[in-house]
């Protein structure tokens, strides 16, 4: 490559990142996928658009596919709380584990008759576009601009975390099989196939994390090289993990999650960090993969593609989800919700990749397919998530917003930080004072900055507008304070009471004395109980913000729970 | 029904005394059952504040709006109460309380008064009618504001 060349590549591709950054401004607007316009953009780019790069090198973009892969997942495990994990835990590794197998089954089966090809290689196609993709559906929530319950999700989070690991196993065997049944030999079981995958995966993903943890915990280093060394271990872990046979997705998104919930004195540079990378690897391999894809190709493939994509969509994933979720109790309207959530995003066409690198036969088409079948998901789920989710009513009213906050994490103790919170005049700390904190020996107040001088006799004192109010507590009080000081914004406060009801009842009031005051039928048994018991009771153990009960003309809904407990339940007087 | 409805003059009650919920809640008791004989003063407070203790009805920014059913009331008796004092009420929001809006309803009251209910709440989350109903000085004010939101 000569010297002008390599400034001309550079340029490039610096113009087309940018690019995408801006175009990501508009689709915010017209609430089409971001991801989409990515791709879009590498095929403009490409060789049968204005760009006319041609680009086809499948190892370089089998290389780069797998690096930002990691990057995404190990940014999505960073950002899963295991706090969600007692909701969501169990049905979601159950999505991720039989829900991929049923729908990639599924899909495959159709492939394999609406193709005609070999059964086994159905089953690729299935396998390959099995797995939901986490980044694709995040980034629509979010830009959305969409707060879903609990449930919900953090079920499709550790699901589109942790169900990759099963569709990359189920593609490599088959891989494997097809191979193998040309060659006629049998030398090896799928059994210590999956064995090694996920228990590697496991066993480095766990050391790994703890690992990196200590080192993040302990090392002195300047702050800017904390996030570079979570990357750079996450990084290692996935190599290493995969050259030996594991699943190196699966151990650098439970690394993740390590990192994500060890309290370190820079997790928000790390976070903050990773989010930016995260976007650049979204970036780039969706403007790769759009460069790799010739368009005027896949036209043969357009209407079986679409069959399939169908089959995926209406047929495979809602019976997966109905069938991996029956334990669990959800209710039917989140089932709905998160069988709609399946989108397929990059995992399936780096996937693609695979059966080519292989060796195997009618590749090219294995890749146009399974494009076009990620870009009618992308095109048709994606643009739908947010009317869906409003439509079957399982959205939050947004949280109000995180007040502007002085943070300092207190050294060698790393839970604790000291906060100073402005008082915005009409937010509602105004006129409260000290008592109405919710302070705890977790959370002490330090004192009041009035005009530049320290109050410290608090008891008389109620605050002004433009105090700083200086708290010591720990993380998890931050929400709760994060409430009380932020800027009201009316709008947020009007949606909210709209949502949870006009008034709030104590979590200890009992059925009966509700059912008497608002005139409703109740049966003796849930009379007995409190309203916190009977809320557990109804959503079976596991209930999340935003579930309600229907009783008579009035409604009762979960306000705020903490851990396992209902703290506060609304009433709304339905009219 | 609309509010106003449920109001006579003497119903709004300015300056009512009392430095507590517990204090207000029996001083409004007591007016209301002088007003009304047929219920007592014990039925009025014990109604109220065995409400209160399902949770506080201060829906915050200062107002709260304790409600009952009662066996003795035979029509729905709607009081506004403003207080020269805020008082702490456990209101949602942790703001004391200065403004009170008191229904008492019928024991097989209809949906309409879960509607009542609902109106007050509406038309109190209203900043307009906050401030409105927090200018005026006497009781005779304090009611024709009232009729004139809730009519509007």
């Amino acid at each position: 490559m000569t010297i002008d060349a390599t400034y001309q590549y550079i340029f490039l591709s610096g113009l087309l990142v940018m690019l995408c950054v801006v175009a990501s401004v508009l689709t915010r607007r017209i609430g089409a996928p971001v991801l989409l316009v990515f791709l879009v953009l590498g095929m403009l780019a490409g060789e049968d658009g204005i760009g006319g790069i041609k680009f086809d090198d499948f190892n370089m973009a089998f290389l780069f596919g797998n690096i930002a892969l990691a990057i995404i997942i190990f940014d999505g495990g960073l950002g899963t709380k295991t706090q969600s994990f007692r909701v969501s835990l169990k049905p979601a590794l159950s999505l991720a584990t039989v829900g991929v197998i049923i729908t990639a089954g599924i899909t495959g089966y159709a492939a394999h008759i609406i193709l005609g090809l070999p059964l086994l290689d159905g089953l690729l196609i299935g396998a390959i576009v099995g797995s939901t993709d986490a980044a694709a559906v995040f980034g629509l929530l979010r830009s959305a601009g969409l707060d879903l319950k609990e449930r919900t999700s953090a079920t499709l989070e550790i699901e589109s975390g942790s169900n990759d690991p099963m569709a990359i196993f189920l593609t490599i065997t088959l891989v494997q099989l097809l191979q193998l049944s040309d060659s006629g030999s049998q030398g090896w079981t799928i059994a210590s196939e999956l064995l090694s995958q996920v228990g590697l995966g496991l066993a480095f993903g766990f050391a790994g994390g703890h690992i990196v943890a200590q080192l993040l915990k302990r090392l002195p280093l300047p702050s800017s090289l904390y996030p570079l060394l979570a990357l750079a271990g996450g990084i290692c872990i996935f190599g290493i993990t995969n050259h030996l046979n594991g699943s190196g997705f699966l151990a650098i998104f439970i690394t993740g999650v390590i990192i994500g919930n060890t309290p370190l004195i820079y997790s928000n540079e790390i976070h903050r960090f990773h989010d930016g990378i995260a976007w650049l690897s979204q970036i780039g391999m969706f403007l790769m993969l759009g460069l790799l894809i010739t368009p005027s190709h896949m036209i043969p493939i357009i209407i079986p593609a679409i069959a399939i994509a169908f089959v995926l969509i209406f047929i495979a994933r809602p019976v997966a989800i109905v069938m991996s979720l029956l334990p669990f109790h959800f209710p039917w309207r989140e089932q709905v919700f998160i069988g709609w959530c399946g989108l397929r995003g990059a995992v399936p066409i780096i996937l693609a990749l695979f059966p080519s690198l292989a060796g195997l036969e009618h590749t090219q088409t294995y890749f146009d397919l399974v494009f076009f079948v990620v870009l009618i998901s992308l095109i048709l789920q994606g643009w739908t998530i947010a009317p869906v989710a409003r439509w079957l009513k399982i959205e939050l009213p947004p949280t109000s917003d995180e007040p502007n906050y002085l943070h300092l994490t207190i050294k060698h103790d790393q839970d604790k930080n000291l906060l100073i919170y402005p008082v915005v005049a009409g937010s509602s700390a105004v006129g409260s004072s000290a008592n109405n904190l919710p302070l705890t020996d977790q959370c002490q107040m330090v004192g009041v900055i009035r005009q530049g001088k320290l109050i410290s006799d608090l008891e008389p004192q109620t605050f002004l507008p433009e105090d700083q109010v200086m708290i010591l507590a720990t993380s998890p009080a931050k929400t709760a304070l994060g409430r009380i000081f932020a800027p009201a914004t009316l709008s947020s406060s009007l949606k909210s009471n709209s949502f949870f009801g006009e008034f709030v009842l104590l979590p200890s009031a009992h059925m009966a004395d509700i059912a008497q005051q608002y005139g409703f039928e109740i049966d003796p048994d849930s009379a007995e109980m409190t309203v916190e018991r009977y809320l557990i009771s109804q959503f079976h153990g596991k209930p999340v913000v935003g579930d309600q009960v229907q009783l008579g003309l009035v409604k009762i809904i979960v306000r705020e729970t903490e851990g396992e407990r209902i703290v506060s339940v609304g009433l709304k007087l339905s009219t | 029904m609309l509010l106003h409805e449920l109001l006579t003059p003497s119903s709004a009650l300015y300056g009512l005394e009392g430095g507590s919920k517990k204090r207000i809640l029996e001083n409004a008791a007591e007016i209301i059952s002088e007003q009304h004989p047929d219920m007592s003063v014990s039925s009025v407070f014990n109604g109220l504040h065995s409400r209160e203790k399902l949770g506080s009805t201060g829906i915050g920014d200062g107002i709260a709006i304790p409600h009952c059913r009662l066996a003795e009331c035979t029509e729905a008796k709607g009081y506004l109460v403003k207080l020269d004092e805020p008082i702490d009420f456990d209101a949602i929001d942790g703001k004391p309380v200065d403004l009170l809006f008191i229904l008492i309803v019928p024991e097989d009251s209809t949906s309409e008064h879960l509607a009542t209910l609902a109106a007050i709440a509406e038309l109190f989350s209203q900043e307009e009618a906050r401030n409105a109903l927090r200018a005026n000085q006497d009781s005779q004010s304090l009611y024709e504001t009232l009729c004139k939101l809730s009519a509007a």
